[in-house]
């Protein structure tokens, strides 16, 4: 039977008796719709619904951020890599940490208030290691996919099990990293395991009684439109996971998740067709799970290019007229630009090195060059295996009209025999090869940001090799990053001039979150098995009114 | 009905091991016994192609797609194993993993490990006896060819190269020739999925504030600052952007050793030398230090 270990820590209780306690989390519907009112929390994964991680807050800024300071640290103890995003909700900060352990600490001081951990089995099929990515908030309660595939809900003021469902077979690959998004009274989760076989969908469970309310399937099954688009019963096994957190537009009651790659990877031949919906953006019905559109960017990938990136969603004047528009980095190695009403393509754009499709058609459907599959000798294709950008997350700034992402300047030799089908043994690796830095050849990262009317790529700021981290803007005109080897970097928004960085001693896999706490705006960044809290000393001046949306 | 893994294993075997509770290999107590317990599967065909694609599927990774040794881990075609190369062993360390290193335990079935090991039985090179003079090789390596003054083997010789104390056991013959003769040619295959990119042997030029020229191997570098080591092992410390100029090479400090520099018979002697350096050979019991 599985347990957890939900405990009240002592000295922590002191602490918070001492100062005004964080009052209990009640995180209602309407507060997440109208979370950018609230730049003084941090309450989904985004920030707030529409994918853009930025901040209105500016009290930190491009004439003081040198003088950010450290204000408080959270050693977990965890070995891996911290991909979370925490939440700030109320004067508590609550994460995760590898293997499925969540916390909750004072956002004030980073003392721990409770810790979860779960008890998982030792033999679990992950790619990439025991990852999470965070917590969604309703209510009461934050909630959180497992890598055994299930999905919990916590008690905010205890981390006390309140339900926890078994939503998949993990012996059979399936497995969640990400974090769930919290919409109305449902809780949705994607899922993990493209590497292992599985069928991919989205799930919605009732945030009260843990329920499950509907599921999507990014694998049309029999019968279904889209299912002829794998050759016979390879929908089965087709993968198309959803591993990275959505995005959710209110005013369109519609929820934008991106799906991962077909499987097996490397292999196509026993997979004929577009596989549908794999490596697609997909606008879904959040009540129902009905799919409104879809949109593939890699029709039978062989390259691993999961498309899972979060979505962001903004306004803009594009194609002569004001439109709701939705923007995807892919990491294929173009930069797209959707209206979020229709689903139909406005723009696309190589913002690194691509050598496998000439361009997009006028639909969006890449022009796929000759001689780009991988061969049993090894095909040179850029951008790499993992991507011209991977899942680190994005960021939209208002004030700049830009996207800002992590890049990666790499190539790789993928390498497949058509005569070496991989066999499908449920949990186990389903990959059909693999690919390789080519000899001699080094890769580059960098921060680029990208004007989504035109696809130009506006800036980019080089990185040493080895980069992972996501990136996060702010009305203080920043643009906060980090890079492999431990750095935290501050960015000038508009020009990607570094204006101050502090080694934190391992590297950074998460983007940075911002929050206020009596008035003061703070910075807080996973890195190695830590999380780093920054805040410009008391009485520091700011140029920048503290206000939110100023410059 | 879908076969147990034992009972498929003993279906193809042909032999009566219903009723394992554990893998046969793991009731092998000791080396002498494991010599006794044999793949089944040695030489079938078909199991070569099954254990090439279960190579490709769960061990190319680390290993590489023609088992020649990648990112972390070592060549499989040496014919030289350092965990034990009978099949029991090999099994073994298949199914269990290595603690201690990049190593993971698999879960794979019998066969499927037996596929894996009769796939790898084809492609060991032939074990090719030093045919040069080991000890006249040491003396080429600690003396005329200057190799000692960057690479250190067993406590003796420079830091700018990587260590070779254990270069035997985990590089085959050919890599050995290929590493002396053309030596930036594998300069980037250590770039590990993920993690710290560098390039860890190349070659960096760079030009300080004052003018003066540094040559020599990166010992860490970031996104801001560098630190390299020099031709005479001093290490400086460097803020990127101060510099005049600064350079990737993407090629090794060591200059390649070709017929000019070191003749065939030489090399025969310095290979023959330096396949004698085998893990447990050495005197590097009690650290963790990996030069490979």
């Amino acid at each position: 039977m599985r347990t957890c270990r939900c405990l009240p820590i002592a000295g922590a209780l002191a602490v918070v008796s001492l100062a005004a306690p964080p009052a209990p989390a009640q995180v209602t519907a309407d507060r997440l719709v109208n979370a950018s009112r609230e730049p003084q929390q941090w309450l989904t994964y985004s920030g707030s619904y529409d994918g853009g991680r930025y901040t209105s807050l500016d009290q930190i800024n491009r004439t003081n951020v040198q003088r950010l300071t450290l204000q408080w640290v959270f050693q977990t103890g965890v070995r891996g890599w911290h991909e979370t995003t925490p939440l700030v909700i109320d004067g508590v900060m609550y994460f995760t940490a590898p293997d499925n352990h969540a916390y909750a600490v004072d956002v004030r001081t980073g003392r721990p208030l409770w810790h979860y951990q779960r008890n998982l089995p030792k033999d679990l099929s992950l790619c990439c290691g025991p990852q999470n990515r965070g917590l969604a908030a309703l209510g009461d309660r934050v909630f959180m996919g497992t890598l055994d595939a299930h999905v919990v809900a916590l008690d905010a003021r205890t981390g006390r099990v309140r339900w926890d469902v078994a939503a998949a077979d993990a012996d059979k690959g399936y497995s969640f990293t990400g974090a769930p998004l919290a919409v109305k009274d449902k809780v949705i989760v994607g899922v993990a395991g493209g590497e292992y076989g599985i069928r991919g969908f989205i799930d919605a469970y009732d945030a009260e009684s843990g329920r499950r309310a509907w599921r999507f399937y990014t694998i049309p099954g029999e019968g279904e439109r889209g299912n002829e688009t794998w050759k016979d019963d390879s929908w089965k096994r087709g993968g198309a996971p959803t591993w990275v957190t959505g995005s959710y537009d209110p005013q369109l009651n519609t929820l934008y998740w991106g799906t991962g790659n077909p499987g097996p990877q490397m292999y196509g031949a026993n997979r004929l067709g577009d596989n549908l919906y794999s490596d697609s953006l997909v606008a879904l019905d959040p009540d129902t799970g009905a799919l409104k559109w879809h949109f593939q960017f890699t029709p039978h990938d062989v390259h691993d290019w999961d498309s899972t990136h979060t979505p962001i969603l903004f306004d803009d004047t594009i194609t002569g007229r004001p439109r709701k528009l939705v923007a995807v980095a892919n990491r294929n190695g173009f930069f797209y630009v959707l209206d979020r009403v229709t689903g139909s393509f406005l723009l696309g754009r190589p913002y690194t090195q691509v050598t496998w499709a000439k361009e997009l058609d006028a639909s969006g459907r890449p022009i796929v060059l000759p001689n780009t599959d991988p061969t049993p000798e090894g095909t040179r294709v850029c951008p790499s295996g993992t991507g011209g950008t991977n899942w680190h997350q994005p960021s939209y700034s208002p004030r700049t009209r830009l996207v800002y992402f992590f890049s990666k300047e790499q190539c790789d030799t993928f390498m497949a025999d058509e005569k070496l089908e991989p066999p499908h043994r449920p949990g186990r690796p389903y990959i059909g090869s693999a690919f390789f830095a080519p000899p001699g050849e080094h890769d580059e990262a960098a921060v680029r940001a990208v004007d989504p009317k035109t696809g130009a790529v506006r800036w980019e700021f080089r990185e040493f090799s080895g980069a992972w981290a996501g990136v996060f803007s702010t009305a203080g005109g920043l643009v906060f990053s980090g890079d492999g080897q431990g750095n935290f970097i501050a960015l000038d928004a508009d020009t990607g001039r570094d204006l101050w960085h502090v080694p934190l001693g391992a590297d950074v896999h998460s983007a940075a979150i911002s929050y206020a706490v009596n008035g003061r705006q703070f910075v807080t960044i996973p890195a190695g098995g830590a999380l780093f809290t920054f805040g410009l000393p008391e009485g520091t001046p700011s140029t920048a009114a503290a206000r939110p949306g100023g410059r | 009905m879908r076969m147990t893994s034992v009972q498929l294993w003993a279906t193809v075997a042909g032999v009566f091991v219903i009723g394992f509770s554990i893998p046969i290999w793991s009731q092998v107590a000791s080396p002498a016994r494991g010599e006794a317990v044999r793949n089944p599967l040695t030489g079938d065909p078909k199991a070569v192609t099954q254990g090439a694609v279960l190579f490709r599927q769960e061990c190319v990774f680390c290993h590489g797609v023609s088992a020649r040794g990648g990112m972390r881990g070592p060549d499989l075609t040496t014919g030289s194993w350092s965990h034990g190369g009978s099949d029991a062993e090999l099994a073994a360390t298949i199914s269990a993993g290595v603690p201690g290193t990049a190593m993971p335990p698999n879960k794979l079935t019998e066969e499927e490990i037996w596929q894996i090991i009769a796939y790898l039985r084809t492609l060991q090179q032939p074990v090719m006896p030093p045919t040069g003079d080991a000890r006249r090789g040491e003396t080429l390596f600690f003396g005329a060819t200057r190799c000692s003054s960057c690479h250190i083997v067993n406590g003796r010789g420079g830091r700018v190269g990587p260590e070779l104390s254990t270069v035997g056991s985990g590089r085959s013959r050919a890599y050995i020739i290929e590493s002396i003769r053309e030596p930036g040619r594998r300069l980037s295959e250590n770039r590990a999925f993920g993690g710290d990119a560098s390039l860890k042997y190349d070659t960096v030029t760079l030009v300080t504030a004052d003018g003066s020229t540094v040559v020599g191997v990166p010992l860490n570098e970031d996104t801001f600052t560098v630190q390299v080591m020099d031709m005479n092992e001093r290490v400086h410390s460097l803020e990127k952007k101060s510099l005049k100029s600064f350079r990737h090479e993407n090629r090794s400090l060591m200059p390649a050793y070709d017929l000019n520099r070191l003749s065939d018979a030489d090399l025969d002697d310095m290979v023959a030398f330096l396949q004698t350096l085998r893990a447990g050979s050495s005197a590097k019991k009690g650290g963790s230090h990996e030069d490979l």
